[in-house]
């Protein structure tokens, strides 16, 4: 019983010491380093709005959460900021997600504070084809929802609109109308629910809206 | 100094074997894994590199000095501890200091852990050897399986976007083949540099 | 009907369009190496789908009822690749004792297995997708197994027929098999799109 014992000892010993040392290398690196990825997993949302809406101060997160229900039906919580300067409201920030042509699609939407012209949008991850899909990213695409009004946005093809008239029609991109309908599918699915939510908390008032 | 049985010096031994005779990724078919996945552009290619340097250095060193206390049935195990701690460190940092590029790499980096490079150097060398060749060995493998990386993301960012590092390096008319930052360009890109590593490995002898 | 839905549309996901190998860069070195011989391929997508399945199982289970609840995060690549090989291991073990000559027809795939990263990949591409119930996690870790399968062996039939075929001397055995893998990522990449 003890030989056999001994034998355990001598033979693990060191892989007992391995892992003691190890996790104490973890559990120190990770208490140094927790609070700043922390930080930076807020930041991300929120320098991406900064470019969106210059003239805010401050992005403050809701105290009480809001729910709307996702593309596949389920209920999820959103993530809405209030972009403030000096404690006024100037508008609000929130994160929306559509099916792209290749997987999900990832927006920040900035919208102004009475919540009735967008602000704009930026991508925060997707993985659509470079090239086509991509151009979501770019200003052809994102300047035709600048101030845009919210509410239902059409989708036409190429011609069909002018992409420089700010209104509810965009214009796909050519060649990638999946991803075009992914940015605009999720504007329309996410936009009134957030609308809904915002004003029933009080948050925006119930405006003259058609 | 430490000397090999024919004279020469052992750490510049291991210099030359990390960066050219038994390069990783080109030499040594070995973590072709992450060589595919990141070198679509060099910073990506880069970071990787130096999480590798990172995690080899500091595997190597670990396993070193355990060396005298390596059973045979736990070895394994404990080469896999060391260099899974030591790549959980490294992301963490990234995660700290470089989120954009953590979110760009992804699962890539927690995949160091299985890349055969670390755990082949961990058994050829530091196993073996002391502290210092073992440091010396991880450096210099580790340099060699960055430039690897840098030469393919190279040639796909170069030829993909005509940018390297933001810079405007083909002209402007040159039509990109995007192609290049998508799997298609990552495998015909290896394939071709390998076969032509091949080709002039062959005519020198 | 809806949990069947989002299970049919994960496996056909990652069986074609997001497969393992062609769009996630997973199981490489096996990849090359393995595919020269329909048998092989097929062995080895065989035992890959075995593992896949068990250890994505087993380390979602780990990862959400036993680090999230602990707030353990952070020892997740450790506890992943350990119970990776510990699994695998114990796998072993119980064929060689129970089912011998199953044992035998995986031969030397399984110990090589441990230290594939499809299989840890896919453990953490588990995470990155945000797999939310173990059911779907069984099925997409099943689902990556059968994406690898169907790659190694579209890859090992082109193989066999290029053995009759006149290959430059610097482009024999390894590129010539990636630079054909490029070109089956191409053609796989029609499948985007579909759902």
């Amino acid at each position: 019983m003890l030989d056999s014992l001994k034998r355990f000892v001598r033979e693990s010993w060191l892989l007992v010491v391995a892992s003691v040392l190890c996790g104490l290398l973890l559990a120190a690196t990770n208490a140094a380093l927790g609070p700043r990825i922390e930080v930076n997993k807020a930041l991300k949302l929120t320098s991406l709005a900064g470019g969106l809406l210059p003239a805010a101060q401050a992005f403050v997160p809701l105290s009480s959460p809001v729910e709307v229900k996702g593309l596949d039906g389920k209920t999820e919580s959103a993530v809405v900021f209030k972009a403030t300067t000096d404690d006024t409201v100037v508008g609000w920030v929130f994160k929306v997600v559509g099916s792209g042509f290749a997987d999900k699609i990832e927006l920040v939407v900035a919208v102004d504070a009475s919540f009735s012209k967008l602000a704009g949008y930026d991508v925060v991850t997707s993985s659509e084809t470079p090239g086509f899909g991509d151009q979501i990213k770019d200003a052809y695409y994102r300047n035709q929802f600048a101030g845009a009004p919210v509410g239902q946005f059409s989708l036409v093809g190429l011609g069909a609109a002018n992409e420089r008239d700010v209104d509810s029609t965009i214009v796909a991109i050519s060649g990638a109308t999946i991803s075009s309908t992914a940015v605009v599918q999720a504007m329309n699915h996410y936009l009134p629910q957030l609308k809904d939510q915002l004003q029933q908390k009080g948050l925006i008032g119930h405006g003259s809206n058609p | 100094m430490a000397a090999t049985p024919d004279g020469q010096n052992m750490y510049t031994e291991a210099v030359a074997t990390g960066l050219w005779r038994e390069i990783p990724v080109f030499r040594m078919l070995l973590g072709t894994c992450p060589t595919l996945a990141v070198t679509a552009a060099i910073k990506p290619a880069l970071t990787m590199g130096l999480c590798v340097i990172f995690v080899l250095v500091c595997s190597n060193i670990m396993v070193s000095l355990m060396r005298k206390g390596l059973r045979p049935h736990v070895r394994i195990l404990l080469f896999t501890l060391t260099i899974a701690t030591f790549v959980t460190i490294a992301d963490l940092f990234l995660r700290a200091y470089q989120p954009v590029m953590s979110e760009a790499l992804g699962p890539y980096v927690p995949l160091i852990i299985v890349n055969c490079v670390i755990i082949w150097r961990a058994e050829a060398r530091a196993s073996n050897s002391g502290v210092l060749l073992s440091i010396v060995d991880g450096l210099a493998m580790g340099a060699g399986f960055t430039i690897a990386l840098c030469v393919l993301a190279t040639i796909r960012e170069i030829l993909g976007t005509g940018r390297l590092f933001e810079i405007q390096v083909l002209p402007k008319t040159f039509p990109a083949w995007a192609a290049m930052g998508m799997p298609v360009g990552a495998f015909l890109t290896f394939g071709f540099v390998l076969g032509f590593i091949n080709y002039v490995s062959r005519k020198r002898s | 009907m809806d949990l069947l839905y989002i299970l049919l549309t994960g496996f056909i996901s990652v069986v074609l369009i997001n497969n393992l190998v062609f769009t996630k860069f997973l199981g490489i070195c096996p990849y090359i190496g393995v595919s020269g011989r329909i048998d092989m391929a097929f062995g080895m997508g065989l035992a890959v789908t075995f593992v896949m399945t068990l250890s994505g199982t087993l380390t979602w289970m780990i990862d959400h009822w036993l680090l999230m609840p602990l707030n353990l995060e952070v020892a997740r690549y450790v506890a992943f690749i350990m119970v990776i090989a510990a699994a695998v291991q114990l796998v072993e073990m119980y064929l060689k004792k129970f089912f011998p000559p199953l044992y035998e027809s995986f031969g030397i795939f399984l110990p090589l297995i441990t230290t594939n990263c499809a299989i840890l990949g896919l453990c953490l591409f588990l995470v990155v997708w945000g797999t939310s119930t173990l059911i779907e996690a069984a099925v997409l870790s099943f689902s990556g197994g059968i994406g690898f399968t169907i790659a190694i062996c579209i890859m090992a039939g082109i193989r066999e027929n290029m053995q009759m075929v006149d290959v430059p001397e610097s482009l024999r055995g390894a590129p010539i098999t990636l630079i054909t893998a490029g070109l089956l990522a191409l053609a796989f990449m029609g499948f985007a799109g579909i759902i």
